[in-house]
């Protein structure tokens, strides 16, 4: 499990390395910054004196060592646009997001799980129909509708919910369950699709030969298997659940790191882009890192073969 | 395993609802929520530009003057009386016993320094344009300064609402950073805490020397969204939201919740071309194809039947509400035919392609919808216009100002609420400001004396001839006064106001 560990871990360093030169990247690749930054009128004097500020005038290479060396210490300069540290403001918002989205696969869990179970058992039944009809209208609904109709619902004619904002357990149940719709149907189908291929596998015919009850063969035998896929693609789908957060946290005023994300962009305002592509990558690279020896944890064949 | 999913579950669960929470002592019924579509860039409102930077200055500083909402004369209020000296002195006697949030008395160093502050060229502030005739503001006493102004300043009075007084003391001993974050004020409300594009937290200052506001509390909450804002209006969780479009009122009126009031305001909506060519080349330096723009489009039924008549159809930007607005001019009227024959004749008989930039629906209600009308007009004319929607207002105002607005694209001004021709033709019109498109010298001579006379029927004649010239040349493609609609909740009584700067220190609880 160690050299598994190990050698993921090496994995994890090559990505973030590739990632911080993408980030880095980001800005010589839109054209020139100094341009961007100064008004259309300056002079040629103005612009070597950014080019000297920005140190835009070193090779490359140099470029990319300060760059990096500066973002390791979660130095990554001040936003062009409201002139605080990068850092500090991507820190800010990165909670809300973190908590959204963790929220969003658990509640994608909680669907899933159970329809996918039930509907790969019930293979052909009227339940499974219902579960797959669920699935292909769930990934249909558009986020952007759900979270609105969800606030009519909840919010404007029941009375039950905030409609929108921070704060409180009650606020993140509707922004919580847009997401987990979201994530929900793909999972569902992989639970489903694992669960009924387990099912005829040679292990669960001699666990039910041995004797045992329905219940804990799919619960002890079938489940422990089908989960393996289901949460590689869990960890795979993180990234996507963070652009469904952009979405959702526009609908519900949510003070996120999406929407920050997708303002700096707008804003042309690229140290706080390269903070955040930089810190979110990182995320993911941790999520699928945690995936990874949860699913070696589970399935000895994958440790080994490492 | 499922032992280790139910735990992880938890965990995710437990860290999912450990999320902060504002442990603030106040209640639902002494706070007054109020919602805005984006958020402010600074608490330093004579360093913004945005309109949201001068309805938060309002609630936590002071001018010198401010505006009877009523009979919308300007009156004093960090000022007692003002008069002139001579046609390039002002004197301003002012109120005695205000203390700023910090403590400290405010006396009349307190206005110099503001006021030089916003003069200093080294400091680049926004609104230096607003007081650059200023220029010396001089202590006479503790209660009264001196303005001497650079020729005659007929706009001096209205200006005075529209500069906010800060500390000396701060000013003097806090770094620029610190002051764009940390409003301290002798204002009706003081902020308590600012999370960026998610709200700001008011309390209540019960020092006040006014009126004391009636809610403890007001929370400025931040909602992109305004299906989610209208959504929060009727279900309870704000209490007043503006802007709406007008599609949603009945929404509103029909929910028992809330209503909606409507006012005109001081803001006209155009859309500006750029005839000086600050982005380069373009088929609008031609004055044919700027006519041919304005006489494309039926305004008048767009007002009608996009609007639902919330727009008052004007010949020029110079909105009805301003001084010098000239009643007789006829606005334009929709002729594709003349349009077509203006085209051709600029060299653009098989029609031209346009980019118009446009913006979010910030402070004009069902902007997207009247663009498309308008687009959809102009093709008839032979403009093929491409629409690039830019969602956040604050970069598109960011780009207009370098000089990248494009060839056309969407504005309105609000004249920092300066009831006069003068705080829309400087700004807007005139060559070479941050905000203008246009460059004509005739012009320019026009604003210059109409800003150089205290003689009132002077300055009218003059801004009749000036709007005269806007029209004739087709500046901009002009569009409409604005009448701003706000969606208030049942539980509080509120006066929509007609310079657009909402004042949550006036909104008081209603009577059951």
């Amino acid at each position: 499990m160690r050299r598994y560990a190990v050698r993921q871990l090496v994995q994890l360093v090559v990505v973030v390395v590739g990632i911080s030169m993408l980030a880095f990247g980001i800005l010589h690749v839109i054209g020139d910054p100094v341009l961007l930054l100064l008004p259309q009128n300056a002079g040629k004097e103005e612009y070597e004196r950014y080019t000297k500020l920005l140190g835009l005038d070193k090779p490359v290479y140099v470029q990319y060592w300060k760059f990096a060396s500066r973002a390791v210490q979660g130095d990554f300069g001040k936003s062009w646009y409201t002139d605080t540290p990068a850092f500090k403001l991507v820190l800010e918002r990165m909670p809300p997001t973190l908590y959204l989205t963790t929220a969003g696969l658990v509640c994608a869990l909680l669907i899933a799980l159970p329809l996918g179970i039930v509907a790969a058992l019930k293979r052909h039944s009227f339940v499974d129909n219902l579960c797959t009809m669920a699935a292909v209208a769930g990934q249909a609904m558009p986020i952007f509708w759900l979270g609105i109709m969800l606030i009519i619902i909840f919010a404007v004619r029941l009375r039950v919910l905030p409609a929108s904002g921070y704060g409180t357990w009650q606020h993140f149940l509707m922004p919580a369950f847009t997401l987990g719709a979201f994530l929900a149907p793909i999972t569902m189908r992989l639970v489903r699709s694992g669960v009924i291929e387990i099912m005829n596998m040679d292990y669960i015919r001699t666990a039910r030969a041995k004797g045992f009850a329905e219940r804990t063969v799919v619960s002890k035998h079938a489940f422990r298997n089908a989960c393996i896929p289901v949460i590689t693609v869990l960890g795979l789908q993180f990234g996507q659940l963070l652009g469904g957060a952009i979405v959702t946290e526009t609908v519900f005023a949510w003070p996120g790191v999406a929407t920050l994300v997708v303002d700096s962009i707008r804003n042309q305002d690229f140290p706080v882009v390269q903070c955040a592509v930089v810190l979110l990558a990182l995320i993911i690279v941790a999520v699928n890192f945690v995936v990874d020896m949860i699913v070696g944890l589970i399935d000895p064949r994958i440790r080994i073969a490492a | 395993m499922r032992r280790w999913l139910s735990l992880g579950s938890a965990l995710f669960l437990l860290l999912a609802l450990f999320c902060p929470s504002p442990a603030d002592a106040q209640t639902r019924e002494d706070t007054l929520v109020y919602a805005l579509q984006s958020d402010v860039d600074t608490w330093d409102p004579p360093n913004s530009v945005l309109r949201e930077a001068i309805i938060l200055g309002y609630h936590v500083f002071d001018h010198l003057a401010t505006r009877d909402l009523k009979t919308r004369r300007v009156i004093p209020n960090l000022a007692t009386s003002w008069k002139n000296l001579d046609d390039t002195t002002w004197e301003v006697k002012l109120r005695q016993g205000v203390k700023f949030h910090d403590g400290s008395p405010f006396t009349a160093k307190d206005v110099k320094a503001s006021f030089e502050r916003v003069l200093d060229p080294t400091k680049k502030m926004t609104a230096r344009g607003n007081h650059a005739k200023i220029k010396s503001v001089e202590v006479v006493d503790d209660h009264t300064v001196r303005f001497k102004t650079d020729g005659p300043y007929p706009l001096f009075v209205e200006r005075m609402t529209a500069l906010v007084i800060h500390s000396e003391k701060v000013l003097r001993e806090k770094p620029h950073e610190w002051v764009q974050e940390n409003p301290i004020g002798t204002g009706p409300y003081k902020l308590v805490r600012w999370n960026r594009k998610q709200e700001h937290l008011l309390v209540r200052n019960d020092d006040y020397w006014g009126r004391k506001a009636a809610f403890k509390h007001v929370r400025i909450r931040i909602i992109p969204e305004q299906a989610t804002q209208i959504a929060e209006l009727v279900s309870g969780g704000v209490d007043i939201i503006k802007a709406v479009p007008p599609d949603q009122m009945d929404v509103i009126n029909k929910s028992g919740q809330a209503r909606t009031a409507t006012s005109p305001i001081l803001r006209t909506a155009m859309l500006q071309l750029d005839q000086a060519a600050r982005g380069g080349p373009n088929p609008f330096t031609d004055k044919r194809v700027r006519q041919a723009a304005n006489l494309a489009v039926d305004a008048d039924a767009i007002i009608k039947h996009v609007l639902n008549g919330l727009g008052d159809r004007t010949a020029t930007a110079v909105n009805p509400m301003a001084f010098g607005w000239d009643q007789g001019l006829k606005p334009y009227k929709q002729d594709l035919g003349r349009a077509k024959k203006l085209l051709a004749e600029a060299g653009y008989p098989n029609g031209l392609d346009i980019t118009f930039n446009t913006g979010p629906p910030v402070v004009e209600p069902a902007i997207q919808q009247t663009n498309d009308a308008i687009v959809a007009d102009m093709a008839k004319a032979g403009f093929r216009v491409k629409q690039n929607y830019i969602g956040d207002n604050t970069v598109l105002v960011a780009r207009i100002k370098e000089g990248k607005g494009g060839p056309m694209f969407n504005w309105s001004w609000g004249y920092y609420s300066v009831f006069d021709a003068d705080a829309i033709l400087y700004d807007v019109f005139k060559c070479g400001e941050a905000y203008s498109y246009y460059c004509n010298k005739e012009l320019d001579d026009l604003i210059h004396a109409g800003r150089s006379t205290l003689d009132q029927k002077k300055r009218t004649e003059i801004y009749v001839k000036a709007q005269k010239l806007l029209f004739d040349d087709a500046a901009y493609l002009y569009k409409w006064g604005l009448r701003g609609v706000w969606g208030i909740s049942n539980r509080v009584e509120y006066q929509a106001p007609a310079d657009e700067v909402d004042r949550m220190f006036l909104a008081t609880p209603r009577k059951k």
